[in-house]
């Protein structure tokens, strides 16, 4: 099976500092991994190269068969349709309702899909992430957990091949955490790979899924679904 | 038969009535509800335009006018008016006809005669007077020679002030130099008025460029979220120059209007004042200087906005 995410000898430096040394990984379709480390390891700086915020210093990054590291800056959005983001601060758009918000993502991604068929989508995904009554509520009128959820419909509702998420319970209870969590498992179940970046040391060790650890930029430990927890270290030894 | 799907494509007309929709909507819609949103700051921007554009109207319809005033003189120049000794014989001057009408660097040579000469300055302000105020006819009878070039002027007025049917006092009209002053005149005047245009231009499309900034500077989350969810390019960056050639377009149409309204005004008020004073300027004239004043505005509100968006919009 192709690799939907495949980083291959990747650098990123700013100015003399390495953000990230020499990574290489690759994500299949539906699988689920975290990405943990401590503040500065490079989490965020893999996660803006995945989407083509910032390019590689060198090395190359293939997202679902796109090269993001030589991609032109006119066609970094049609990578951005293959990849649906969750941030920690949700990055919605205030004046626009949930629905609006979701169907947003849809519409400039294909102008063909009418308003019809964009609010039907938009919708759907709503529904699927427990929030189908609140699609006229505006952002200030949900809860941080209900923004998140906004969000997680928002990059899903393309269909994309793969959604990352920066710290995306960051700004969230552990309750709600866990009802993300469950969120982001349940949309790798239909073969979507999902790649978090998070701190959150009780969901990655629970979860026993594929675990990535970045330590001053470098990936120093990918330990595979299952071989998570206390004694993970006998599966990296 | 239960459970067929049928599967046809969407009418095509239905498609392009979809994308128009939604590229009117994100580009033109949302540009025009931005700008009257900002329209605080675009307000300094829409003002110094409209000045700018008035004053470029203003001063293409005066360079127009004078362009039309020194052709005039030009014309005037090359037309040489040779005047007759009092008295002189017919076969002197049908020589001197002879000598010009033959000569390449002459276009046309036609005779005037003393009753038609004061016929024609009585049309002219001020000469009646002085034709009435003498005895008889004081205006000599002249060969009215066309140059072929107003370079020629000079050498056919040395060759005919000699000649024995000329006047010696007043052998003709040419003016050495008067051509000449009123061209660095104009030429003076031009740069002149080049130089404060470029000056209001600039200043102008400084004053775009800063509004257009604070407006990308103050919806910098909606671009960054709108690029993150992938927007294309012409999506982010379209909105910004309409809002720019929406303030070019408004400005150019009251500057237009008022270019118009005030020729027309002028024309109005003393027609002949007017048409001495600005000559060519007609109301079509006026109408295409009003229509190029809005193209301008419209270019320039658009293309200083497009600047300011390749400068501050990363992509």
């Amino acid at each position: 099976m192709r690799p939907i995410l495949e980083l291959t000898a990747v650098t990123r430096a700013y100015g003399p500092c390495l953000a990230l040394d020499d990574v290489n990984l690759a994500l299949e379709p539906g699988e689920l991994t975290f990405l943990v480390g401590p503040s500065g390891a490079g989490k965020t700086t893999l996660l803006k190269l995945i989407n083509r915020e910032i390019r590689p210093t060198s090395g190359k990054i293939w997202v679902d068969g796109i090269p993001a590291h030589s991609l032109k800056a006119s066609r970094v959005s049609q990578l951005r349709r293959h990849v649906g983001v969750v941030f920690q601060d949700f990055k919605l758009l205030p004046r626009l309702t949930a629905k609006e918000n979701v169907a947003l993502a849809l519409q400039v991604g294909d102008l063909r899909i009418s308003d019809d068929e964009a609010s039907e989508r938009a919708m759907d995904a709503l529904d699927a992430v427990g929030l189908g009554d609140r699609g006229a509520a505006f952002p200030h009128q949900l809860s941080g957990g209900q923004q998140q959820r906004v969000a997680v419909a928002r990059a899903v509702v393309g269909q994309p091949r793969l959604l990352i998420a920066d710290e995306p319970t960051g700004n969230l209870d552990l309750e709600t955490s866990w009802q993300m969590m469950d969120l982001f498992a349940d949309i790798a179940t239909f073969g979507t790979a999902v790649l978090i970046a998070t701190h959150n040391v009780e969901i990655v060790t629970r979860l026993q899924r594929r675990v990535m650890t970045l330590v001053q930029g470098r990936l120093v430990r990918d330990q595979p679904a299952g071989r998570t927890g206390r004694m993970a270290w006998l599966a990296s030894s | 038969m239960a459970g067929v799907v049928v599967k046809g494509r969407f009418p095509r007309r239905r498609i392009i009535q979809i994308v128009t929709a939604n590229v009117f909507r994100y580009l033109f819609r949302g540009a025009a509800r931005n700008w009257f949103r900002n329209i605080g700051s675009t307000a300094p921007a829409l003002s110094s335009m409209t000045l700018l554009l008035l004053l470029s109207g203003l001063v293409g319809l005066v360079g127009f006018a004078l362009h039309n005033l020194e052709q005039a003189q030009a014309a005037q120049a090359s037309l040489l008016h040779v005047y007759m000794r009092d008295g002189v014989p017919a076969a002197d001057v049908d020589a001197l006809w002879d000598r010009l009408a033959n000569d390449p660097r002459v276009a046309s040579v036609t005779y005037v005669t003393k009753a038609e000469a004061l016929a024609r300055a009585q049309r002219i302000p001020g000469l009646p007077q002085l034709a009435a105020a003498s005895d008889g006819n004081p205006f000599p009878a002249s060969l009215d020679v066309r140059v072929r070039s107003i370079d020629d002027a000079s050498a056919i007025d040395n060759l005919v002030r000699t000649d024995i049917a000329v006047d010696p006092l007043d052998p003709t009209s040419y003016d050495r130099g008067a051509y000449q002053r009123i061209q660095a005149v104009l030429f003076g005047l031009a740069v002149a008025g080049f130089a404060f245009l470029s000056l209001l231009g600039f200043v102008a499309v400084t004053v775009t460029m800063n509004s257009i900034r604070a407006a990308i500077h103050s919806r910098r989350d909606e671009v960054n979220i709108m690029q993150l969810v992938g927007a294309p390019r012409w999506m982010v960056r379209g909105p910004f120059v309409v809002e720019g050639a929406i303030t070019g377009a408004l400005s150019g149409g009251a500057a237009g209007v008022i270019t118009f309204g005030l020729a027309m005004a002028g024309m109005t008020a003393g027609p002949a004042a007017f048409t001495q004073f600005a000559p060519g300027i007609t109301v079509t004239v006026a109408a295409i200087a009003a229509a190029v004043v809005f193209a301008a505005g419209l270019g320039l509100g658009s293309g200083s906005s497009m600047i300011s968006v390749r400068r501050h919009l990363e992509s």
